[in-house]
């Protein structure tokens, strides 16, 4: 029996499972047994599309599918709770567990703080993440840094510093990250500065690191997080599911090394990309000057996990002209005044934009500022941002009905 | 159904808008389309969408589709059976095909549709009826690419890919706007921008393409000859031409120099200062590898043919031509107006452009596909078969265009219809053309069926379906298959896109190679492609040309004034092009909320100083008139056009500038002349 706060390492009962998972297939084990004890109703994970480059999210009801999701995508840069928004009520009528990387637990939070999800019909089951590569930028890197043909890779993994392929002839081909990333290539530049390694608001955080001895790979390393977290593991347990052990203690040492190490490296890339950034009126106008390309494609918006407003004031006339190049700036001061204090550095606004503007990089830049000033961290609990949050419907119709035009009545609410 | 309760599936699939054929993923969900999102493994676009390929869903599951097949009876439109339908379509086209021949046939084909749609369409035409009066909409947008390039280069079709841009020292880009109308195509030149590469953008118009350049030029509307002689003049005065490349890979040079021999100062006409062109010519031809980007604004004019061809002149000229980082690259408007050329759905040529009148050809596409008799004539193009509305086209078959509010000259458009003994109009919304039909056939759009589109690059990409057509909707290839079937015509035995596809590369030897499965691959593949093993052709014209004979043409090409000029009594010169928001017609984009949200209605460009000299204010609605119609649209004063001239877009079937646009037509390629008339500007004064 596991407790919140304990520390197991974890494998999958069944052979056939161990063989197709990554690390003893604990998570398969995991997600297979809640939606055949009928924990959930779904489960929704990334599978292969195209080839391993391209990660594309599926909806599992039949326990026997949960295979086709086995194994590391690094190049799977989706956002899973957005699409639980979008195309799946935002849980509200089915029970969903979902194997979540930093961002998205991260983004769960932010949007259950804003009704978008109810965060009580979803297990979270949390995958360590040392970083994600665009499918693109790594067929490329593959091509040109490995040479190798990307078609002949059949696995790829980020380990111990490096990111390595295996080709169809089993050679094994490692080159370190920081090499990589000083050349142009390696993760997304969101990714880079992200020190959300190991997802422990999930309800469980799983990992191959600190898995020593005879167990490494061969077992995941979980830290449980939470009590569904707690609930999982033992129930999977019970019913002959999943195997667990205390692990070593050196390898929890270890992991931690591991953590410190990512945060170091994200530091290194926060100061210099925030660095080259500037300051005050330099930042400004670099801004300005990056943002002037805008061709209102609107994914910054449809793909962020703090967006949700159906009447988004990007679209008011009155705020931004209609249908007019180069687009106002006020589209994206909109944007910064409603998503910086609860940026979680997802990236999607950057990787989805047409133009390539490094918007992910800005409002990162801002959230982190805010960070310092107010203390505010988005994504890691159900607190609240800054100023009060309302429900977008209920404060419309308050306006409307009062004249009133403070948003947020922080004053009458406190 | 049942069993796809609460599941989500994405299906890669081939935005159906402009010709750069990113990728993205179709959302469903219990059967029905619930959104768009990216598709990040494509090399195209890399997951990357413009905003009306992030809204390409919406019109899908619009309750004004067409659902089912409606018979014209008195006057009225009725609901009718695919079976009463098609009996009828196939009785009226043998019975005119009987009665007056081949020509007085007409079939037009969209460039919006797959490749499978309209390599049957033409095939269906020639097998069936012995008619080459078979063309599609290249005809108004790159007609002139085709007869241009081909002339020059021996392939009409974009030298290389939209990528290999970011390999250049030099973008050249003239008569496109990109940013606005192939937005990711646009995004390569931001790219190519943040390189440090060079832009130059010529246009009229002060775009927001030209907001990226370094060097922005504006020249008077339709005077690229004049322009581009002059730089030649210049690159070959200061001695910086390709001597070795000029020698040993063309024909044509002396004829060139003497002509642009005449053209060393050109500012009268063109309004561009003579130290100016030298300045870009200098550059141009002194970057050790140059691009050359263009669109409509050189093609969709009276000297649509010659415009390209001075742009293959001025590549060959500085050996621009057969490299990465080099080329002529025509942007190509719709999703696959490639393709529909590539297909064959043209006039004079089959497919892969194996020409009708060669008897070889001829005959071993009676061979392949079983017939006698095909004819050798060239067909009437997309505009001649209006004009020969009535005589002698009695029966037109329109596949998916809208011609009352694309071609230009509207009144004499729909005029022209209504001579029809008999039109059908097969397509997927109740258009502005369809009231001039006698029978309506409903089609389904880009989600409803499998096939291919060719982008700009030469590339051909797939599309799959991912929901149903809506009530009795069918898959326009098979809308052939069946009536085929009714008028006992072989070779028409396809159950799949594919069975349609694969009868294309059987006879069709520069796409012989590329079968579905590796088409499957999001890399997919560049024609020409001879076999399954060829690994496509990314770039043309490496080491020798696509002609015969191996060479590239020079021609010396002098220059000619657009068919109608501003005057007294039409004293503005009015261009035509298109928005980022919406795509043709709007019979799609302004099904989409936000893109109609962002343009709902159609305006003019007019300079601040005219707008000042007529008090007229910006967004005051004012009347714009021709020798040929009249529109009232918004007025937007701006600084973006030049005294004296102005812009509308072509996507407004209200305020439609096609009533006031030239039908005259390029002697060479068919191309009318869409991107410049004399109009006269009037305020609308309070009755």
């Amino acid at each position: 029996m596991v407790a919140k706060g304990d520390m197991v390492y974890a494998w999958a009962a069944d052979a056939a499972v161990q063989e197709k998972g990554e690390c003893g297939g604990a998570v398969s084990a995991l997600l297979k047994y809640a939606l055949e004890s009928g924990k959930v109703d779904a489960v929704l994970a990334v599978k292969k599309g195209a080839d391993l480059y391209d990660a594309i999210p599926t909806v599992i009801t039949d326990p026997a599918e949960i295979a086709e999701t086995s194994g590391s995508l690094h190049c799977g840069t989706i956002l899973m709770p957005k699409l639980i928004k979008k195309y799946l009520n935002g849980a509200k009528d089915m029970k969903i567990a979902v194997p979540v990387k930093g961002c998205d637990a991260m983004g769960f939070y932010e949007l259950a703080k804003r009704n978008q999800i109810n965060l009580d019909n979803i297990i979270m089951i949390g995958l360590n993440c040392g970083g994600s590569v665009s499918p693109v930028s790594a067929r490329k890197m593959i091509a040109e840094k490995f040479g190798v043909n990307p078609d002949d890779v059949v696995k790829e993994e980020i380990d111990k510093g490096q990111f390595i392929i295996v080709t169809k002839d089993g050679e094994h081909k490692g080159i370190s990250i920081d090499e990589l990333e000083e050349e142009g290539y390696g993760r997304r530049a969101n990714c880079r500065r992200c020190k959300m390694k190991i997802p422990r608001q999930a309800d469980l955080a799983c990992g191959n690191w600190g898995v020593i001895g005879d167990k490494a790979g061969k077992a995941t390393f979980v830290e449980v997080c939470s009590e569904k977290g707690a609930d999982l593991v033992n129930g999977a347990a019970q019913a002959g599911a999943l195997a667990t052990e205390a692990p070593n203690p050196k390898g929890i040492e270890i992991r931690g090394k591991v953590e410190n190490a990512m945060f170091k490296l994200a530091d290194k890339w926060r100061a210099k990309d925030f660095g080259e950034l500037g300051e005050g009126k330099e930042r400004l106008k670099t801004i300005m000057e990056e943002t002037s390309r805008c061709v209102k494609c609107y994914q910054c918006i449809d793909q962020c996990p703090i967006c949700y407003c159906e009447e988004c004031s990007t679209k008011k006339p009155h705020l931004v002209a209609p249908g007019k190049l180069p687009v106002d700036f006020m589209f994206h001061l909109i944007r910064f005044a409603h998503v910086s204090d609860s940026c979680i550095n997802c990236g999607q606004c950057e990787e989805n934009c047409a133009m390539d503007i490094p918007n992910a990089l800005f409002m990162h830049a801002l959230q982190v500022d805010l960070e310092e000033m107010f203390g505010q961290k988005p994504g890691v609990d159900m607190t609240l941002p800054i100023l009060a949050l309302v429900d977008e419907k209920t404060e419309r119709k308050r306006l409307n009905d009062t004249g009133d035009d403070q948003i947020f009545n922080i004053f009458i609410n406190k | 159904m049942s069993e796809n309760q609460g599941k989500l599936e994405y299906v890669p699939t081939t935005c159906p808008y402009c010709g750069v054929g990113c990728g993205l993923n179709l959302v469903v969900s219990d059967g029905k389309l619930v959104g768009v999102e990216p598709f990040k493994r494509t090399p195209i676009n890399e997951g990357k969408l413009c905003p009306k390929g992030a809204t390409c869903w919406e019109h899908v599951q619009s309750p004004d589709r067409l659902t089912t097949p409606l018979i014209k009876k008195d006057g009225k439109f009725e609901e009718a059976t695919w079976d009463e339908a098609l009996d009828l379509v196939a009785s009226k086209l043998k019975e005119t095909s009987d009665k007056y021949g081949p020509r007085s046939l007409g079939f037009q084909v969209s460039c919006r549709t797959p490749n499978e749609d309209c390599y049957i369409m033409q095939k269906f035409a020639r097998v069936g009826f012995k008619t080459n009066n078979v063309d599609n909409c290249a005809r108004i947008c790159h007609g002139p690419s085709v007869a241009g390039l081909s002339l020059s280069f021996g392939s009409g079709a974009a030298t290389n890919p939209f990528e290999d841009v970011l390999n250049s020292d030099l973008i050249f880009i003239i008569g496109s706007n990109p940013v606005e109308a192939h937005p990711l195509a646009g995004r390569r030149i931001a790219q190519a921008k943040k390189k440090g590469i060079e832009i130059i953008v010529c246009d009229p118009r002060y775009t927001p393409t030209a907001r990226l350049a370094d060097t922005y030029l504006r020249y008077n509307p339709s005077t690229h000859i004049a322009l581009i002689n002059s730089m030649m003049y210049w690159i070959i005065e200061e001695n910086l031409h390709d001597k070795a490349f000029i020698e040993e890979r063309t024909k044509g040079f002396d004829e060139l120099k003497e002509t642009v021999a005449k053209y060393a100062d050109v500012e009268e006409i063109t309004g561009v200062p003579t130290e100016t062109v030298k300045e870009i010519a200098r550059r141009y031809a002194t970057a050790k590898n140059a691009v050359i980007i263009y669109c409509l604004g050189i093609t969709e004019l009276t000297t649509g043919t010659d415009n390209v061809r001075s742009l293959g002149n001025l590549s060959m000229l500085t050996g621009n031509i057969g490299r990465p980082g080099v080329g002529v690259n025509p942007l190509r408007g719709q999703n696959n107006v490639q393709g529909a050329c590539d297909m064959g759905a043209y006039p004079n040529v089959y497919s892969g452009y194996q020409k009708c009148e060669v008897d070889d050809i001829r005959h071993k596409m009676e061979d392949l596909w079983s017939v006698t008799d095909l004819p050798e004539w060239y067909g009437a193009s997309l505009t001649e078969q209006i004009d020969q509305c009535g005589d002698p086209i009695k029966t037109m078959y329109i596949l998916g265009l809208n011609p009352v509010v694309t071609y230009p000259n509207s009144n004499h458009v729909m005029k022209s219809l209504e001579k029809l003994d008999f039109l059908v109009v097969q397509d997927i919304f109740f258009t502005e053309t369809c009231q001039y039909a006698d029978v309506i056939l409903p089609g389904t759009c880009f989600a409803e069926k499998d096939g291919t589109f060719t982008s700009g690059e030469r590339r051909v990409n797939r599309i799959r379906k991912a929901v149903d057509g809506p009530g009795e909707s069918m898959e326009d290839w098979r809308v052939f298959v069946k009536l085929a079937e009714k008028l006992n015509l072989p070779g028409f035995e396809f159950e799949t896109a594919e069975d349609v596809w694969n009868d294309l590369r059987r006879v069709t030897p520069s796409m012989a190679g590329l079968n579905y499965e590796r088409l499957n691959r999001p890399e997919s593949l560049h024609w020409p492609c001879p076999t399954t093993e060829h690994p496509g052709t990314p770039i043309l014209h490496i080491g020798k040309f696509s002609s015969a004979d191996g060479k590239g043409n020079l021609f010396g090409i002098e220059f000619r004034q657009p068919a109608e000029l501003a005057d007294a009594e039409y004293p503005f010169t009015l261009m035509t092009g298109r928005l980022l928001f919406h795509y043709h017609s709007r019979t799609q984009t302004g099904r989409a909320a936000i893109l109609h949200q962002e343009v709902p209605e159609s305006y003019v460009q007019i300079n601040n100083e005219d707008a000042k000299r007529l008090s007229i204010a910006n967004g005051e609605k004012i009347k714009l008139s021709s020798r040929r119609g009249e529109v009232e649209t918004l007025a937007r004063v701006t600084d973006e056009v030049a005294p004296g001239v102005l812009m509308m877009t072509m996507h407004f079937g209200t305020g439609a500038v096609n009533l006031l646009t030239n039908d005259v037509r390029d002697p060479m390629s068919k191309m009318p002349e869409l991107k410049h008339c004399a109009v006269k500007v009037e305020k609308i004064t309070e009755a």
